[in-house]
């Protein structure tokens, strides 16, 4: 994974989606949730995919990062809905016989459903991931009154994984390479597993009272008001564009609530 | 500027002084170092010379300690944070990891700070030419060597001007490229710059080259202040657990022989 | 309110992105282990423990918000709830003296576990479909095969898998909090001393209500 940053999948690129305010997009994967709740079949979720998220991978030149990343995500629930809801959703289509168990078209149908719904909500999240980068998005949050503590643990949570991940995996290769794995059952893996992690465990938490007092050093409680070194481009339009996407997001709920109450 | 009178203080549920009446006056402008076995009190004296003991660190203490006249207890660390500033011996946990890039890294400070986007730019850029880091301004904190970590972080305190930088073994957990490296920064900042620098450090050869005034510590006691050449050259270094610069060992043994080397491999061998 | 705060001090906020970091790093490794287990809540279960329900619950919740923004885990926002809930719990348990003894943290989890399993199984079955998109639907497809409707077949799938991984994860966070020395726990703060701990070192040692120590107390509190 070549642009990786910080262990997320983020693709750095300079195309228009990229530049577009983090907002938008956040509005956008907002309608992508309200699209994925309210609208009524199959056809409609998957033009919402086809005719809106497709085109903007795209623009914004992630088309291939884009579609393994919805495959990677929403694959296995294609897979199980189609089984589960195949077989025991109901209906009168009989398209096979499993021993005593009937597949119906209803149910397949009523799976995909489902996994349609799944793929324009995950879908609207995974684009605006792809093409956002995380202290941006963070930046324009707080700058419209997030706390700046919370974007701090989200971006350092983020930020500093690899590396524990990074260490975790070394130990269990050396464990590996001494032939633990092969003797031995998942669950003994596990019982060997952590008192190996252990030590990485209580240094990283031993280690934060340094880690806090760096914070401090570098004014994390100052009373100041905070700057930023960057400057997020923003535009009239997109500012109108936003509050559109919000308003479309919210008459979708209000209408699919209606019509569901009629 | 910091001023210590018959100060002690004592880490919680603990017993043993951590610090045993200290007192000392540090002007403005000096380059103190500070050495000591471990556990003798080095970095507890940091932290209390840059208000962590008592605004971060709870526990006991007695006697005077103040930053230009006014009691430490009376500041809080957000309003330290822009006056004296606190690096660290582990530099992994120095990056605070809340910005993608060095630059950026170097920038959270003062935004924590709110310092205008224009000066913010100015003053990353002088940080990063002190400690030469230039070429890194754009790859992530994290993907670099810890001596080249390090000193992000010291750039990362100096963008913020303080006016007392405090390091404590900022070079014991690297190799000694990256030593090298953190002390030549150094060096720069004492040539260039006007600001009081307080160093606690084992590695005596650099204190003796940079320092203006050395004090000694054991078991939370001062037991020694002077000019590097008093303190770092007496035999009471030896008893304390200091040791000396590889430089006086060299001439102490050279002392203690019977014969002068009369062949330069008979002079190596002696001065090893 | 008060105790709000007391669990947002710089020290805690450092601890719970470390927790974070700590859920995200064993969640995917122990994943490519191929375990039963998820132990991806180690860390939420220890911050809790250390600093107390409303620690525990930040952690547990963006955690899930984190595997949502790094875009590996991205459905993993609508489970936040939960996971707060389960680091809100760690804390009670932390609090109540709990995870003391090795006994009580493994019940501490399994009871944790229920309540997971309980409040997860509504989520998988109404947003996703009566699948979480895993290997372990295959035990949905079985007890909805058995005859049981597609919630309880969520919640029974629930209980099968839940309360193990949280009595592993809370033992091990029992071991942890074992090890590590009891300055760093009292740090923290919400966890009650041990009867080993609470020996009265020096205790009467110096009066009490120094000004200089009652000021050192205000200032923490407000950090």
């Amino acid at each position: 994974m070549p642009s990786m940053r910080g262990g997320t999948i983020y693709v750095e690129g300079r195309s228009g989606l990229h530049k577009l305010h983090p907002l938008t997009k956040l509005a956008l994967s907002g309608l992508c949730f309200a699209c994925a709740a309210a609208l009524p079949g199959l056809p409609w979720l998957l033009g919402m995919f086809v005719l809106v998220l497709m085109p903007l991978a795209i623009w914004g030149r992630i088309t291939r990062a884009f579609l393994k990343a919805c495959l990677l995500v929403v694959g296995p629930f294609l897979l199980s809905l189609a089984i589960i809801q195949g077989f025991f959703h109901g209906g009168d289509t009989v398209l096979f016989q499993l021993g005593r168990f009937t597949y119906t078209l209803e149910g397949l149908m009523a799976g995909l459903l489902f996994a349609a719904r799944l793929l324009v909500a995950l879908g609207g999240t995974l684009l605006l991931m792809q093409s956002t980068d995380q202290a941006q998005l963070m930046q324009a949050l707080t700058e419209r009154g997030f706390p700046a503590r919370i974007a701090y643990v989200v971006l350092t949570a983020i930020q500093i994984f690899p590396s524990f991940q990074d260490r975790a995996q070394v130990i269990m290769d050396a464990q590996q390479a001494r032939g633990l794995e092969l003797q031995t059952g998942a669950l003994n893996r596990a019982r060997l597993l952590l008192p190996m992690v252990g030590p990485l465990i209580l240094g990283s938490v031993m280690d934060v009272s340094e880690r806090a007092m760096a914070l401090e050093a570098r004014g994390f409680s100052s009373p100041a008001q905070k700057t930023s070194l960057h400057s997020l481009a923003d535009s009239a339009s997109q500012r109108t564009l936003r509050w559109l996407l919000v308003a479309a997001a919210l008459g979708l709920l209000a209408w699919r609530v209606g019509s569901a109450l009629a | 500027m910091i001023r210590l009178k018959k100060f002690s203080y004592w880490y919680p549920a603990t017993e043993q002084h951590a610090l045993d009446r200290i007192t000392l006056d540090i002007p403005e402008g000096q380059f103190l170092g500070i050495v000591g076995a471990n556990g003798a009190g080095k970095s507890t004296l940091c932290y209390a010379l840059s208000g962590f003991v008592p605004h971060f660190y709870n526990g006991e203490l007695e006697g005077e300690l103040s930053f230009d006249n006014t009691p430490m207890a009376e500041l809080d660390l957000g309003k330290l944070a822009g006056q004296v500033g606190l690096v660290f011996q582990n530099p992994f946990n120095q990056i605070s990891g809340a910005r993608f890039t060095v630059r950026e890294e170097i920038a959270f400070g003062l935004e924590n700070l709110g310092v205008p986007r224009a000066e913010m730019r100015d003053r990353i850029e002088e940080a990063m030419e002190l400690v030469n880091i230039q070429e890194l301004a754009e790859r992530s904190p994290f993907s670099v060597s810890g001596g080249q970590q390090q000193r992000i972080a010291i750039a990362s305190i100096l963008a913020m001007q303080p006016r007392v930088l405090v390091l404590d073994e900022p070079t014991s957990q690297l190799d000694p490229d990256g030593t090298r490296d953190v002390f030549a920064a150094l060096s720069k900042l004492v040539s260039t710059r006007k600001i009081t620098v307080i160093i606690a450090e084992h590695k005596l050869e650099w204190l003796a080259t940079f320092c203006d005034r050395v004090i000694a510590l054991a078991n939370g006691r001062l037991r020694a202040e002077g000019s590097p050449q008093d303190v770092l050259s007496s035999e009471q270094m030896l008893r304390l657990g200091v040791g000396r610069t590889q430089y006086s060992e060299a001439a102490a043994r050279l002392l203690r022989s019977k014969q002068l080397p009369v062949t330069l491999e008979q002079a190596k061998k002696a001065l090893q | 309110m008060n105790s709000f705060r007391k669990e947002f001090t710089t020290l805690s906020i450092t601890l719970i992105a470390v927790g974070i970091a700590l859920n995200l790093a064993l969640g995917t490794v122990v994943l490519r282990l191929g375990l039963p287990l998820y132990l991806d809540s180690i860390g939420t279960v220890l911050v809790g423990a250390l600093v107390g329900p409303w620690a525990g619950a930040a952690t547990g919740f963006l955690s899930n918000l984190v595997w949502t923004l790094t875009g590996l885990y991205p459905q993993a926002f609508a489970w936040a709830g939960v996971a707060a809930i389960i680091g809100a719990l760690a804390g009670a348990f932390g609090r109540s003296g709990w995870l003391n003894s090795i006994g009580k943290a493994a019940l501490a989890g399994l009871i944790t576990g229920v309540v997971s399993a309980v409040l997860s199984a509504p989520i998988a079955t109404y947003v996703f479909g009566g699948v979480v998109g895993a290997g372990t639907d295959a035990l949905v497809a079985a007890f909805r095969a058995a005859g049981l409707d597609a919630l309880m077949s969520n919640v029974a799938q629930g209980t099968f898998s839940d309360p193990l991984d949280k009595l592993v994860t809370f033992v091990v966070v029992w071991s942890l909090l074992l090890a590590l020395p009891a300055r760093e726990k009292a740090r923290f703060g919400n966890l009650p001393a041990t009867s080993k701990e609470r020996a009265p070192r020096g205790a009467t040692r110096r009066p009490a209500g120094k000004t200089t120590q009652k000021t050192t107390k205000k200032t923490a509190r407000r950090r």
